[in-house]
């Protein structure tokens, strides 16, 4: 197919899209038969406090779950039928022809909780800071926008982006729940004033917040979707211990842990509580694996990184770890099972993925001799002191590559450690590495793996990968994209260049008075509890 | 007695001095600095150097080391510890909120281990070798071996398993609602208490027990008092020197040191608030919140040091 049938291909998809996209409102249609009941505050349980409140700077959930109540974004992913993607704020969008025009309609009548109205501009300036951010202001994201050249507001109401190039991945980075809207005037003051406040157009407004305890948001009266939010209130209790928010569940103080709880303490839940919880098991959007430092030794020797990806047994760590951690389904870099995903029979035939584990064991310990390294060595693995999965997926992998004749020691270190001395300058040998985001959007998963990432933890350059990340961001045709997409996978795991784990399943586990809440793939997405209510007990 | 208080008091002042200068230097040497955390937060790669010197300069990291101790001693002796570089409040407007928590746990299991301790210990040591010292000694090296985290959560386990009911996730202060607070601190004053009093029983005993052999005491039962008067009025004022040292010192490093039982309680305390700052490189909070700290076990000593001269007067003598 040549690249203009393609083309034509997928604008005609577009706008077929558009067209219907259009007709969608932001209330997001509920498959619900109950009548919903009004009032009643949700009480949820979190295992950390956020480093700061500031969505754009932070990607851990601990900041996401407990703000998102309070803010409105561009677009969002239908809370009840991921990955759908309809509006929030925008009512209809339009992309041009040439896929390099994207037009918004903003909904107007929104206002922040001080009563100032939502208008382009503040769209506008809050992309600006994302994607074009001043200095001494950090945007971790900007690299999932290298397409757009400008954001142009005409009027309030309309909101364009302009891109270099067509984007096949724009929508789905524009509904991220990360990009929360602020307003202008605040920003305009201090970029960073969001870091330590709040000031949002969301379903809830801030209530408090006292680190280490409690996060509150109570009804925003005069939010723009009608009816909503149902519940009068939410509050969060913040602990880091998981026997402890489990009792919480248990003993009915917590009525829902959104992130994951493992599967002993949700037996043990199931077991007391019997009717009155729920569990929702979801695939998540999120893989736990080794970054391989590319550039120390003994890992520039190709035969040493794939010694260790030989080594570790994924199929037994998904039986072994599942039970405790949540970590089961083999996969390589995109969540198994969707579209871009390297199909299995494929990823079998690379290293680390053979199910004969005795020859891939084999293999590995001839490797390390072919290397220089017939009595096996030792190196370190850095690793966050995060129990729930980080050192339990770390325990199993160490005992896997004693198997080959591989001494790991496992250094656990606290947060800030873990990327100032890790990933931030590179001061590793091998450190574990999740790849956790909000969609299966190769733009997103992949692109860790370019020359000069910020989130290239191994610190290698391909060419051949760069280029093939670059051509798929640009491809239009779904296949085509998949399978410059499965070609990027296979270079990666080919040369070990980083060694993925596990993806993770998650346990969203809730009282059965909870209603409406869909737990979607990704613990960032669907936290706006816009359409959550409370039975009565 | 009064140059003695006069010399110990102003001893405090290079003690604190002391403390100061190494709480201060310790926080620049542990790795993780906090501008690039404030940029980068979760997974920010690489920081664009001037990104990293304006956030710097914002801080005032940018100064000399001895400009920047100068003027966070200046702010102490003011009582001004600064503003948290991630709350943006002050540092002890943030301590306030904590530190009527940690206090009142402080002080409860500090009463409960002394109201069991002492009694305990005493009568461990006049019925020693009888089946009174075994419970005892096994009861106190229990509290001794099993670690706090581990009896919370125990504590939680068994009232959510056996009576479907845990304890508050949310501190009420007293004066808010007595019920309310009684309920979310009985449990881990119970946990911290009992490892206090395990403490605090063994060296009663071994105080009591090894006065009991004092020349003063055979002489006491040789003139026939009673054992009541032997062991409360003789024995048990000598051998209270060592237990309070260890009750003060306890109650010192209760302020701070209850990381665990706070994680596992969800109390929102003094220990908690460090490991936070620390993990965050909130230097003015992790300076303030040690230096106080330090500060407290200073004024224990003190006052151990001063309760010591008025029991032994051959301490302020010397």
């Amino acid at each position: 197919m040549t690249e203009s049938r393609c083309q034509r291909r997928f604008f005609s998809i577009v706008a077929v899209a558009t067209l219907l996209v259009s007709m969608v409102v932001s209330t997001p249609v509920a498959a619900q038969t109950e009548t919903p009941r009004r009032g009643g505050v949700l009480l949820a349980v979190i295992g950390a406090d956020p480093p700061s409140l500031d969505s754009h700077q932070e990607s851990t959930f601990a900041n996401i779950q407990l703000v998102a109540p309070l803010y409105s974004t561009l677009l969002q992913f239908d809370p009840f039928s991921y990955p759908k993607i309809i509006g929030d704020v925008a009512t209809e969008w339009k992309i041009a022809s040439d896929g390099l025009t994207y037009t918004f309609k903003i909904r107007q009548g929104i206002r922040f909780h001080d009563g100032s109205p939502l208008t382009a501009a503040d769209v506008k300036a809050t992309y600006d800071k994302i994607v074009f951010p001043p200095v001494g202001v950090a945007s971790i994201r900007k690299n999932a926008y290298t397409e757009i050249r400008s954001i142009e507001t005409p009027d309030p109401a309309t909101l364009i982006f302009k891109l270099k190039f067509p984007s096949a991945s724009l929508l789905a980075n524009l509904a991220s729940p990360w990009n929360v809207i602020y307003p202008k005037k605040y920003l305009d003051k201090d970029p960073n004033y969001f870091k330590t406040n709040v000031m949002g157009s969301g379903p809830f407004k801030f209530k408090s917040y006292t680190r280490g305890s409690t996060f509150e948001g109570e009804r925003n009266p005069d939010y723009f979707v009608k009816d909503r939010p149902y519940l009068d209130g939410y509050k969060f209790f913040i602990s880091p211990e998981t026997s402890v928010r489990a009792a919480a569940i248990r003993s009915g103080r917590a009525y829902i842990e959104f992130r994951d709880l493992p599967n002993s303490e949700v037996e043990a839940i199931k077991k007391q509580l019997g009717n009155k919880v729920a569990v929702q098991e979801t695939p998540m959007v999120g893989q736990f694996g080794i970054a391989i430092n590319n550039t120390a030794k003994p890992f520039t020797d190709i035969r040493v990184r794939k010694a260790l990806t030989l080594g570790f047994d994924r199929y037994t760590a998904g039986k072994v770890l599942y039970g405790i951690t949540g970590l089961k389904i083999v996969g390589g870099l995109m969540r198994p099972g969707t579209d871009f995903a390297l199909p299995d029979a494929e990823l079998q035939k690379l290293p680390g993925f053979w199910k004969d584990a005795d020859r891939s064991r084999a293999e590995a310990k001839r490797l390390l001799v072919e290397a220089g390294y017939p009595n096996g060595l030792k190196v370190t693995l850095k690793n966050r002191n995060v129990k729930l999965p980080y050192q339990d997926f770390a325990v199993f992998a160490i005992q896997e590559w004693r198997k080959i004749g591989v001494e790991v020691e496992n250094r656990p270190l606290e947060t800030a450690a873990w990327f100032s001395d890790g990933q931030n300058t590179g001061n590793f040998e091998l450190i574990v590495a999740p790849t956790v985001e909000f969609a299966d959007d190769p733009d997103q998963f992949l692109g860790r793996y370019a020359t000069g990432s910020t989130q290239n933890w191994g610190r290698f350059s391909d060419p051949r990968v760069d280029d093939l990340f670059s051509r798929q961001a640009r491809t239009l045709d779904p296949a085509e994209r998949k399978k410059l997409c499965n070609e990027i996978e296979k270079l990666v795991l080919e040369n070990a260049y980083y060694m993925p784990g596990l993806w993770w399943t998650r346990n969203v586990v809730h009282l059965t008075k909870v209603r409406n809440y869909v737990a979607p793939p990704s613990h960032y997405t669907n936290q706006k509890l816009q359409d959550v209510w409370l039975a009565e007990d | 007695m009064r140059t003695y208080v006069a010399k110990r008091i102003l001893l405090i002042i290079p003690t604190l001095l002391g403390v100061a200068a190494l709480v201060f230097l310790i926080m620049r040497i542990i790795p993780g600095d906090v501008a690039l955390l404030i940029l980068g937060g979760d997974q920010a790669g690489r920081i664009d150097q001037a990104q990293l010197a304006a956030m710097q300069q914002r801080l005032g990291l940018d100064q000399p080391l001895l400009v920047q101790f100068g003027k966070w001693l200046w702010g102490v002796v003011r009582f001004d510890f600064g503003t948290s570089l991630w709350t943006g409040r002050p540092v002890i407007e943030e301590l306030l909120i904590r530190l009527p928590l940690s206090l009142e746990l402080a002080l409860l299991a500090t009463l409960v281990s002394v109201l069991l301790a002492i009694p305990l210990g005493m009568l461990a040591a006049v019925r020693q070798d009888t089946w009174v010292d075994y419970l005892v000694r096994v009861i106190s090296i229990g509290g001794l071996a099993i670690p706090s985290f581990w009896v919370g959560i125990l504590c939680i386990l068994f009232l959510v398993i056996f009576f479907g009911w845990g304890p508050p996730l949310e501190f009420t202060p007293p004066w808010v609602d007595p019920w309310a607070n009684f309920q979310q601190m009985v449990w881990p004053v119970v946990t911290v208490g009992y490892r206090y009093a395990a403490v605090t029983t063994r060296m009663t005993r071994s105080t009591v027990l090894e006065v009991m052999r004092e020349d003063y005491i055979r002489t006491a039962w040789a003139k026939g008092l009673q054992e009541r008067a032997i062991v409360i009025r003789h024995a048990l004022k000598n051998a209270m020197l060592p237990v309070i040292t260890l009750i003060g010192t306890e109650f010192a490093f209760l302020i701070g040191g209850l990381v665990v039982t706070e994680t596992v309680f969800t109390l929102n305390g003094v220990g908690r608030f460090v490991v936070d700052a620390v993990a965050h490189r909130d230097y003015p909070v992790v300076q303030a919140l040690v230096f106080l700290i330090a500060f407290s076990f200073v004024v224990v000593n003190l006052l151990i040091d001063l309760t010591y001269a008025w029991f032994d007067p051959r301490i302020r003598y010397r």
